[in-house]
């Protein structure tokens, strides 16, 4: 019997999961729209399909992320306070989670309950996140999976600005058209010290605290990740669907707080 | 060109707000805060067809001597956050404020300013008085409203350190600066007076305090974002029967709140520390925030938080250079950060029983912005988590009021579940 639904709706996908009393059971990912309560609702009702269920108004739900507070048929939790306890329930000896989504950072420090200490975010620019790794992919004409693999050839990589997208994106194309022209291997893993320089120097701000794990949709990217463990000097925790990270614990909320009004 | 009209809108605006004013714990006060307001821009206003004398002042410029002079005090930054409180305008102003040069990392009182005096919002005054406290802005920026102005100006030089060969070194600035006030003015100054303005600030030190240590009470008597009203008292009128009323009402109104035991400990769930000043253009709007979350300010010691001191009115302008030193923003944001200042915001904290700090990042304050992470850490150890709030006190093109407002709820919401 499902328990809680979590549903976290980020600016390029929205996320669900269903919880029963003890697991997740089902789970979807979908783009997002620009309607908030639309793709709260889609990603909930393919989330309740893939078991058999359907949508109906009254079921015990947790929404977070952007618009949240808006969507009439559920509660609404920060998503600080969610991406907390989604990490603290895939890795409870994480004391801090990186979380790279589409278009902000975030940076938390978590307890051993799960709840949050500390957070930094960037939100005001591109860089640093997936919309801008998507962006610079495109620039250099390969896919997201191929960038990833070239990153690991990287020789040389050069510095790449991380205060401005535009900027970045400058130097990226001054390196395609430099005479010779820098390679993809090294462009890719300047772009990705280029985010990372940005999310590290917020966990420094934080203060890094052991063990650390990495969320959201940019978790997926082993190049990514490869170098985040390298700059910060030890191995990051990422789960298996760390995108969901956040979807999860609003799950988990909605569970401990059931029968709280919205 | 010079109409003036800017400042009618911010007397009239403060008119209605007084006449509007709702019956509650705060009222009297609260009224005299208007008519304050009022009575101080209504003097600016009318200066011209007075025969006044007019001197623009920056922040914590020892307005006390002009009002020994009988010379009519412009507050600069004050004046520029007013008009973004009241009249909205802060984009036209700003924008006119980088027509003279003033690019967007600049501090936006200071911008905004320009902007006003480049439009003829405020009246061009008689002389542009400005010093090196607190920061490089106000350093600076009295030259560029000479010129905007084309009126004559003084630099009051002040030391970082506070020695007695520093004091006589001050006081002797201070005494050019009468020299060349009486000079430009004609207005001689009034000594005796000035021995009154500092008996009265001793008067206004002690209420300041007293006021303060009711707030240290819990639950705290005072509104939740009271504190930017107290900031009137010394920047508009220091050492003046004005600021003498507001705070006397003031402290009676918290006085008979906690005799009569008026206050629910249920809605105060958030005692926190206000570091910097927060958006002046979103009172309203954290107002309500602070209201729907139960957090209130209870200490800002950067700003309202003096330390004890006793002035010698019988040596009025040593007292007046002495006073520079004690006041908050001087003490904790002016010149080196020392040990001691950490251990000040630190035991302010553990004094007023604060459970988290919200530290205003102005990004035009580059000085104060540089302590983030030094106070952070501080309070950190201490058991006090710190949200440091990127913003501009006057410019809302820099976040948007629900951007601040999600990261004050996260904020809330941490403190609940800690």
């Amino acid at each position: 019997m499902i328990t809680a639904i979590g549903v976290d709706i980020g600016s390029l996908t929205t996320k669900a999961v269903v919880l029963d009393d003890k697991k997740i059971v089902s789970w979807a990912v979908l783009r997002s729209s620009e309607k908030t309560e639309f793709s709260a609702r889609t990603a909930i009702e393919q989330s309740l399909q893939k078991i058999g269920l359907d949508f109906k108004i009254g079921l015990n739900i947790v929404a977070t992320g952007l618009g949240s507070k808006t969507v009439t048929f559920s509660r609404s939790k920060s998503l600080t306070a969610c991406l907390a306890r989604g990490s603290n329930s895939l890795f409870p000896q994480a004391r801090m989670a990186i979380d790279m989504g589409a278009e902000s950072s975030t940076v938390i420090r978590i307890n051993e309950r799960g709840r949050v200490t500390d957070w930094q975010s960037q939100d005001k620019c591109a860089a640093g996140t997936g919309i801008f790794l998507e962006q610079m992919a495109k620039l250099i004409g390969v896919s997201m999976s191929e960038m990833d693999e070239l990153s690991f050839q990287a020789k040389s990589p050069p510095e790449i600005t991380n205060t401005c997208a535009v900027f970045a994106e400058s130097e990226v194309i001054s390196h395609i058209h430099r005479v010779p022209a820098t390679s993809k291997e090294d462009i890719v893993a300047g772009i990705y010290r280029s985010i990372l320089g940005r999310i590290i120097s917020m966990c420094k701000r934080a203060g890094i605290q052991r063990e650390v794990m990495a969320t959201g949709g940019v978790a997926l990217n082993k190049g990514i990740i490869s170098v985040l463990s390298k700059e910060l000097g030890f191995e990051i925790l990422v789960p298996e669907n760390p995108q969901l990270a956040a979807a999860l614990g609003a799950a988990i909320i909605a569970r401990e707080t059931a029968g709280e009004k919205a | 060109m010079t109409t003036n009209n800017k400042l009618s809108s911010i007397v009239q605006s403060c008119r209605v707000i007084r006449k509007m004013s709702q019956p509650g714990p705060y009222q009297k006060s609260d009224e005299l805060y208007y008519q304050n307001l009022s009575t101080y821009y209504t003097r600016l206003l009318k200066a011209r067809e007075n025969g006044g004398f007019i001197a623009a002042h920056t922040v914590f410029f020892p307005a006390e001597i002009l009002y020994a002079m009988d010379i009519v005090p412009m507050h600069t930054e004050m004046t520029t956050w007013l008009m973004a409180l009241f009249l909205g305008e802060q984009a036209e102003l700003l924008s006119a404020g980088a027509e003279v040069g003033l690019a967007a990392e600049i501090c936006s009182p200071h911008r905004g300013l320009a902007g006003a005096f480049t439009r003829g919002y405020l009246p061009h005054p008689d002389v542009m008085l400005w010093s090196n406290l607190i920061c490089d802005n106000t350093a600076k920026s009295g030259e560029l409203v000479m010129k905007l102005c084309n009126c004559p100006g003084f630099f009051l030089d002040h030391p970082f350190q506070h020695n007695n060969e520093e004091v006589s070194y001050l006081v002797n600035e201070l005494k050019s600066m009468v020299r060349f006030l009486e000079e430009k003015s004609g207005h001689k100054m009034n000594w005796d007076k000035l021995s009154e303005i500092v008996a009265r600030t001793n008067q206004q030190l002690a209420l300041t305090n007293e006021i303060n240590e009711l707030r240290k009470l819990v639950p705290s008597p005072f509104a939740a974002q009271g504190f930017l009203k107290l900031l009137l008292a010394d920047y508009l009128f220091p050492g003046q029967p004005e600021a003498i009323a507001y705070l006397q009402q003031l402290r009676d109104e918290l006085k008979d709140i906690v005799r009569e035991k008026n206050l629910n400990p249920s809605l105060e769930k958030h005692r926190l520390m206000t570091l910097f000043i927060p958006p002046i253009y979103m009172t309203s709007y954290l107002d309500r925030l602070y209201l729907k979350y139960g957090a209130v300010s209870v200490v800002e010691p950067m700003f309202t938080k003096w330390t004890k001191a006793e002035f010698n009115p019988s040596q009025a302008l040593k007292s007046v250079a002495e006073k520079s030193y004690v006041i908050p923003e001087s003490h904790v944001m002016y010149g080196p950060l020392n040990e001691n200042v950490i251990k000040y915001v630190v035991d302010s904290a553990r004094d007023y029983q604060v459970q988290g700090a919200v530290f205003w990042a102005f990004l035009g304050c580059r000085h104060a912005c540089a302590t983030i992470k030094i106070f952070k850490d501080a309070l950190n150890e201490a058991g006090i988590p710190m949200l440091a709030v990127d913003c501009d006190i006057v410019d809302p093109t820099v976040n948007p009021e629900e951007e601040i407002g999600e990261k004050l709820e996260r904020f809330f919401e941490l403190l609940d579940e800690l």
